[in-house]
C-alpha cells in the first residue's frame, strides 16, 4: 500500500509539473474505442479565449482540456463529452438567473448607500446549468427518440470492468454559496459500457439540481441509448426530507448520489442510434 | 524547549495538540490579536501570501521556497481553512508562529474565517473528526473574529537585486545603468524564469533590495517576454516620482464605502464576518474588467474595475492592492497596470486542479538609512498639486511560484479512481 501511495503522489506531483507529459487513456473494444484525457485547469490565456468564444465568464475551474470520447470506426460514428461545448449551452442571457440565498438581504442594505451601483455586470446563469448531452462527430448516425430504456439489469451484473474513468469538465464554487460541477464516469465491461455525465449544483439554502445524461452501448447489438433526465428541488424542502430521516444531513446534500433518490424528476428523454446496416 | 517550541515542532510534523493546548493557544492569540488594528502596518522585506485551505503539505513547501519563520517576515492574506484535509494543522502551526514570532507574520482574515462558511465547507467537519466535538472549532471561530482585516506594506524597495545572471546582451537596447528590475518570476528551485526592467527614476543612492537564495545555483538567463497570462509587465505605473507607496493587503479587495484606509480602521471587526457592509465587501469582493463599481451577478457582492483600483491607490498613496480569494492558475496575476495583483498560494487546489501557486516578496528600501516612508495616508498625502503624472512607484516584485508537494495522499481523491458499478 505504501509504495502505491507513493507512486499516487509522484503521479499527482507530476500532474501540476508537466502535464503535457500526460497521455490521453484509451481501450478498443469489439470495434468501439473510448478515450479520456485529464489535464490541469486551463491557464490565464486560454481561460480569456474560452471567454471570449463562449461570451461568458468560464467557471473557477475549468478543465478545458478534459475529455470523453467514444468512436466506432467502422460505421464512423462518435461522441464526446467536453467543457467548452457543455459551457456553449449555459443561458448566457441573464434569462433563468438564480440569486444567492442572502441576496435581497444584501440588496436591501445597500439600496440606500450605493444607488449608482446598481448595474449587474454581464448577465448569465453563473451557476452553469447545462442540458449537455454530449457532442456527436460531424458526419455521425443520429439519435432518433426511442421509448427503449436503457437494460439496468444487465448493468448490475459484475461483469468485469475493462476500464474506468472519471473525468471533471467545470467546477465552480460559487462564491462559496454551494457548488456546481459537469463531470463524466465512464465504464466499459466486455460488452457493453456505460457513460454517465452528471451536473450537480447546490446552492446553499435556495436550490438543488441534477442533469444526468446516460450513453449506453451494446458492443453486440451495436445499439446505442441516449437518456437524459433533469432533477430539481428546493434547498428546504430537501432539508425537510432529510430531518425525518437518521442521515447525516449535510453529509447528503455533499452526495449526488444519494440526492439523486430524493431530488423529483422534472424531465426524462430517451434516444437511440442504430449502427447495424 | 518551551511548550510552544515543541507545539510548533509537533505541528510541522503534521500531528495535532492536545485540545487543552488549542485552547491555551487560542487565548493566547486572541490577547496579541486583540492589540492589532483592523490595518497591521507591516516593514517590508516581507513575504506575501495567498489562499492555503488546508493543504498543509503545500504550506510546508511555500515556507522551503520562501524561507522559515522567523527567517523570513510573512503575511498571510486568510483563507487558511476549509477545502484541504490539514486545516487544523495548517492554521494551529500558522497561530503557534503568530504567537511565538508576533513580529515576523502576520495573519488578515479571509472570508472562510466564519462561523458560517466553515461549517459548510469543511473545517467544522475536520475538528469533529480529529477532536472529537466542536470545542476546538469554536476556539479557532474566537480567534478569527479578532483577526486583522488589512495590512499596510511600508518601506518597501522600488527595485529588486537581480536573484539570477545579470541581463544579456539582448538587453542592450536599455542601458543598463538607466532601467531597474521591477518583476522577477522565479521557480521552485530559485531560478528566474521571467524579468522586467523599467527605467530608473534615482541616480544616486542605491534601493535595492537583495534576494534570498534559496538555490543550489541561478539557472537559465531571464527571458524578456513575461509568463503569458500572469498580466506581469514592466513600468507598472510609469510615475514621475521615485517615492515607493504603500502595499493595502486585503483578502478580496475594495469596497464602495471605503475610500480611504483610514475608513477600513474605523470598522468594529470583533465579530463574525457580515453578510454585508464594508467588512463584507474587504474580504468578499473581486477586482473585474469593467469601469467603476459593479454587481456580481449572483446578487450579492461587488465587482470594481481598474479605474477604482487607480483612484483609490492615488489617493491613499498606495502603489499596489495585493489580494488573495480568487484562484489564478500561473500562482499570480497582476491586473490594472499593476495596481492589483491577485496571489494565490494553494497549488494544486483541492488536489486537483493542477495550478501552481505563488508568494509576492517585497524587498526593503535601504536608501533612506531604514527610516520608513509613511506613506500610508499618515504623513505626505497627495494634494493634488504635483499633477496628473504624479504619483508612487510601484514595488519591485519577486514571485516565487511552487508546485504541489509530494505527499503522502492517504485520505485523499485518489488520482486514479476506483472502478465502481455506477448506474
Amino acid at each position: 500500500m505504501a509504495s502505491c501511495s507513493q507512486a499516487r503522489s509522484a503521479e499527482m506531483a507530476s500532474t501540476a509539473i508537466s502535464p503535457g507529459l500526460l497521455k490521453p487513456n484509451s481501450i478498443s473494444v469489439k470495434g468501439f474505442k473510448i478515450t479520456t484525457q485529464k489535464l490541469p485547469i486551463l491557464k490565464a490565456d486560454p481561460i480569456e479565449d474560452m471567454a471570449r468564444n463562449l461570451g461568458i465568464t468560464p467557471p473557477e475551474m475549468i478543465f478545458g482540456n478534459n475529455l470523453v470520447a467514444i468512436e466506432h470506426q467502422q460505421s464512423r460514428w462518435g461522441m464526446d463529452f467536453n467543457a467548452f461545448d457543455a459551457l456553449d449551452r449555459v443561458d448566457k442571457t441573464g434569462a433563468s438567473m438564480l440569486k444567492v440565498a442572502y441576496s435581497k438581504e444584501w440588496q436591501k442594505s445597500r439600496e440606500k448607500t450605493h444607488e449608482g451601483i446598481k448595474e449587474i455586470v454581464k448577465p448569465f446563469d453563473w451557476s452553469y446549468t447545462t442540458d449537455y448531452v454530449g457532442t456527436v462527430n460531424p458526419g455521425s448516425r443520429p439519435f432518433v427518440a426511442t421509448t427503449k430504456p436503457i437494460p439496468t439489469e444487465l448493468l448490475k451484473r459484475p461483469d468485469p470492468i475493462l476500464f474506468y474513468d472519471d473525468v471533471i469538465l467545470y467546477e465552480d464554487e460559487l462564491a462559496d454559496n454551494g457548488i456546481t460541477m459537469l463531470s463524466c464516469k465512464i465504464r466499459v465491461m466486455p460488452s457493453r459500457l456505460l457513460l454517465l455525465t452528471r451536473f450537480f449544483m447546490r446552492l446553499d439554502n435556495v436550490l438543488f439540481r441534477l442533469r444526468d445524461t446516460r450513453v449506453y452501448i451494446d458492443f453486440d447489438e451495436l445499439e446505442i441509448i441516449r437518456e437524459y433526465q433533469s432533477r430539481e428541488c428546493e434547498y428546504e424542502k430537501v432539508r425537510q426530507t432529510l430531518a425525518t430521516t437518521r442521515d447525516d444531513v449535510p453529509a447528503v446534500m455533499r452526495d449526488p448520489n444519494r440526492l439523486s433518490e430524493i431530488l423529483p424528476l422534472v424531465e426524462k428523454r430517451l434516444e437511440r442510434v442504430d449502427l447495424k446496416d | 524547549m518551551s511548550d510552544l517550541d515543541r507545539a510548533i515542532a509537533q505541528l510541522r510534523a503534521c500531528r495535532l495538540i492536545p485540545e487543552a493546548q488549542v485552547r491555551e493557544l487560542c487565548y493566547k492569540a486572541r490577547e496579541l490579536l486583540i492589540e492589532e488594528g483592523n490595518v497591521v502596518c507591516v516593514d517590508a522585506p516581507v513575504t506575501i501570501c495567498g489562499d492555503i485551505h488546508g493543504q498543509f503539505h503545500d504550506l510546508m513547501e511555500l515556507f522551503r521556497v520562501g524561507g522559515d519563520v522567523p527567517d523570513t517576515n510573512y503575511l498571510f492574506m486568510g483563507d487558511f481553512v476549509d477545502r484541504g484535509f490539514y486545516s487544523l494543522e495548517s492554521f494551529l502551526l500558522l497561530l503557534c508562529l503568530k504567537v511565538r514570532y508576533p513580529d515576523r507574520i502576520t495573519l488578515i482574515r479571509g472570508n472562510h474565517e466564519s462561523r458560517q462558511i466553515t461549517t459548510v465547507y469543511g473545517f467544522y467537519d475536520e475538528c469533529i473528526r480529529k477532536y472529537g466535538s466542536a470545542n476546538v472549532w469554536r476556539y479557532c471561530c474566537e480567534v478569527f473574529d479578532y483577526l486583522a482585516l488589512g495590512a499596510l506594506v511600508l518601506g518597501a524597495s522600488s527595485e529588486l537585486e537581480p536573484s539570477g545572471p545579470m541581463m544579456d546582451t539582448t538587453q542592450s537596447s536599455m542601458p543598463i545603468d538607466d532601467t531597474e528590475l521591477e518583476t522577477e518570476v522565479l521557480n521552485s528551485r530559485g531560478e528566474v524564469t521571467m524579468s522586467t526592467y523599467r527605467p530608473r527614476q534615482r541616480s544616486s543612492s542605491r534601493n535595492i533590495s537583495p534576494p534570498r537564495d534559496i538555490s543550489a545555483g541561478p539557472g537559465q538567463a531571464p527571458m524578456r517576454s513575461g509568463a503569458a497570462g500572469t498580466g506581469a509587465s514592466g513600468d507598472a505605473r510609469g510615475s514621475l516620482s521615485n517615492r515607493t507607496g504603500a502595499v493595502l493587503c486585503v483578502h478580496g479587495g475594495l469596497s464602495p464605502v471605503i475610500d480611504t484606509v483610514d475608513k477600513i480602521r474605523l470598522i468594529d471587526r470583533k465579530q463574525e464576518v457580515p453578510h454585508e457592509g464594508a467588512m463584507c465587501d474587504l474580504l468578499w469582493s473581486d477586482p473585474d474588467e469593467i469601469d467603476g463599481w459593479g454587481l456580481s451577478p449572483r446578487g450579492a457582492g461587488f465587482l470594481f474595475g481598474g479605474d477604482i483600483v487607480k483612484h483609490f491607490n492615488y489617493k491613499n498613496d498606495l502603489s499596489l492592492v495585493a489580494r488573495a480569494h480568487q484562484l489564478v492558475m500561473e500562482g499570480y496575476k497582476e491586473m490594472f497596470d499593476g495596481g492589483i495583483v491577485t496571489v494565490w498560494s494553494a497549488p494544486n487546489y483541492c488536489y486537483r486542479c493542477g495550478n501552481v501557486a505563488a508568494i509576492l516578496e517585497l524587498g526593503e528600501d535601504t536608501s533612506s538609512g531604514g527610516t520608513v516612508t509613511r506613506s500610508n495616508g499618515d504623513y505626505g498625502r497627495s494634494n493634488g498639486l504635483l499633477g496628473a503624472t504624479a504619483g508612487v512607484r510601484s514595488p519591485g516584485r519577486r514571485y516565487r511560484v511552487f508546485e504541489a508537494a509530494a505527499q503522502d495522499t492517504r485520505g485523499m481523491p485518489a488520482k486514479k479512481p476506483v472502478a465502481d458499478y455506477f448506474l
